[in-house]
């Protein structure tokens, strides 16, 4: 049975008030993410740049150098497959893990579950996009410059976003009750990291299991990327509303199963720690 | 305050810790903290809540603090409240500084980010940590961090504080000054609520006190006639002739 609340004339600019808090407490949190692992090496934020400089580099050489499989087209490929799959499953991972590595905080105040995974979402967030920069100055280097169609890269990444909160959200909410599903969930990344098209393109998969393929929405965001940056085209504006789409409604299910279970879910947690 | 209105209704609450099952674990899968639990908290009163360890205190001051949802019973604020469960140094992250965390900290409790950045300054003074605000808090020696989380939360003003065995931190100084601050939180029409099992500490501060054990209230009722018993019970109990 919830304890009862009285409403007030003022619940409306409460609500406000409340939401600015979560957002800040989100932006500090977030900030000391990045700062804890900026800390613990001499080169601090350098690495944000560097670690996927390296990784580039290393691509290049095997694919593009020793292989010569493809050129550095092919690295360009694989590339942005790669490194868009790895901010969905370190951004997921990240998130689902929220609420269970955060109880001692939930333990002494009542704010709202959701708050947890998406620090973890945004803290992978802010270092995808420092890889992704230098994604896009190795793809300029290798003859694919910025085009007219960047101007759609802004809508993927938010269809992306809106996708991994929608998804991490339910999960942390369900790994706190169900723990083997953190090794599940990894399994499954792996069985994904091969349908979404990270190794190969759209245009190997048979046209007979095409729309398999893309009922996988990270498979048309990967293909969106490609588009705009490697083809100089527009995103596939279907497959961007149908990521979209599965993250909005995740996400509602997500905050309304947080805030069916907010007063409960500790019970459950503190009585397993 | 007898005649003061009620702030927080607390009525026949019960709290189960559940565990969900595991194929190879075969231990029990309820473990209820609370049975049957009522008070009532007015405005402005000072309140005590008494009983031995393990007899659901902390569990109580979770639900007042409505951190925990009652699997049973009712608990009715007589208006949106903002009530803090007094935690010192709890969510403090290592990469940020005294500074940083001192605003997330206040945050946390309840207050918005222009509040906590106006009182930085008297947050610095009164935890008298100088240079090392500014320092990450992963620097600080545990007294330092108690020092900083305690001077964040006398800078919130809850509607209802609730603290829960903590009355003054740090070196003797410091143990000092907090424990004057603390009771400055006492003084005046504040509603407070102490969670404590030394009769001392609750005959001191509060004028009503409610009488916990097992999960049921025990008694409530003014400080010296709940004490009375009390002491007698655990007096009983002990064998010992006398409680503290």
């Amino acid at each position: 049975m919830p304890a009862e609340t009285t409403a007030s004339p003022g619940l409306l600019a409460q609500c406000f008030d409340a939401w600015s808090r979560y957002r800040d407490i989100v932006w500090y949190r977030t900030l000391a993410g990045l700062k804890s692992e900026a800390r613990q090496n001499f080169l601090g934020y350098l690495w944000l740049l560097l670690e996927p400089a390296i990784t580039t580099a290393i691509a290049y050489v095997v694919y593009s150098v020793i292989w010569n499989n493809g050129g550095t087209d092919r690295v360009v490929m694989l590339l942005l497959g790669t490194m868009t799959w790895q901010w969905f499953e370190s951004a997921v991972t990240a998130g689902m893990t929220g609420i269970k590595g955060k109880l001692h905080v939930m333990l002494h105040f009542p704010l709202p579950k959701y708050i947890f995974p998406l620090v973890g979402v945004l803290t992978s967030t802010w270092k995808f996009l420092c890889m992704f920069l230098v994604v896009l100055v190795f793809c300029a280097l290798a003859g694919h410059p910025p085009n007219g169609n960047f101007i759609y890269l802004p809508l993927v990444l938010g269809a992306q976003l809106t996708l991994i909160i929608g998804v991490a959200i339910p999960l942390a909410i369900a790994v706190t009750y169900f723990n083997d599903l953190l090794t599940i969930m990894n399994s499954l990344f792996r069985l994904m990291l091969f349908l979404s098209g990270v190794v190969f393109e759209a245009n190997q998969v048979p046209p007979a299991a095409r729309s398999y393929f893309y009922a996988n929405p990270m498979a048309g965001l990967i293909e969106s990327y490609r588009n705009i940056v490697q083809h100089n085209e527009p995103p596939i504006f279907a497959a961007l509303g149908y990521a979209f789409a599965w993250g909005l409604v995740l996400m509602v299910i997500g905050l309304l199963w947080s805030r069916h279970i907010d007063g409960k879910i500790l019970k459950h947690v503190k009585h397993h720690a | 305050m007898p005649d003061a209105p009620a702030l927080i209704s607390v009525q026949n609450v019960a709290l189960c810790y559940r565990r969900h099952k595991s194929l190879f674990a075969s231990q029990k899968t309820a473990i209820w903290a609370l049975h049957d639990v009522s008070f009532t908290l007015r405005e402005g009163e000072k309140l005590g809540i008494i009983g031995r360890n393990g007899s659901g205190k902390s569990s109580l001051m979770r639900i007042i603090a409505k951190i925990f949802e009652p699997d049973e019973g009712i608990v009715s604020y007589a208006r949106p409240l903002h009530v803090q469960l007094l935690s010192l140094g709890v969510g403090f992250e290592g990469s940020l500084s005294g500074r940083e965390n001192a605003v997330l900290n206040g945050l946390l409790l309840g207050k918005s980010r222009a509040h906590m950045l106006s009182r930085l300054e008297q947050i610095k003074e009164f935890s008298e940590l100088g240079e090392f605000f500014d320092q990450p808090a992963s620097t600080y020696s545990s007294g330092m961090s108690m020092r900083l989380g305690f001077s964040v939360a006398m800078e919130t003003d809850p509607d209802v504080l609730l603290i829960d065995e903590l009355l003054g931190v740090g070196d003797a100084g410091f143990k000092l000054k907090s424990r004057k601050a603390i009771e400055g939180k006492f003084s005046g029409n504040r509603t407070v609520v102490l969670v404590s099992h030394q009769p001392d500490t609750i005959r001191e501060f509060c004028d009503r006190v409610v009488w916990v054990e097992k999960g049921r209230t025990i008694m409530e009722g003014p400080t010296d006639e709940v004490m009375a018993h009390y002491k007698e019970a655990v007096a009983k109990e002990s064998g010992l002739g006398a409680a503290n």
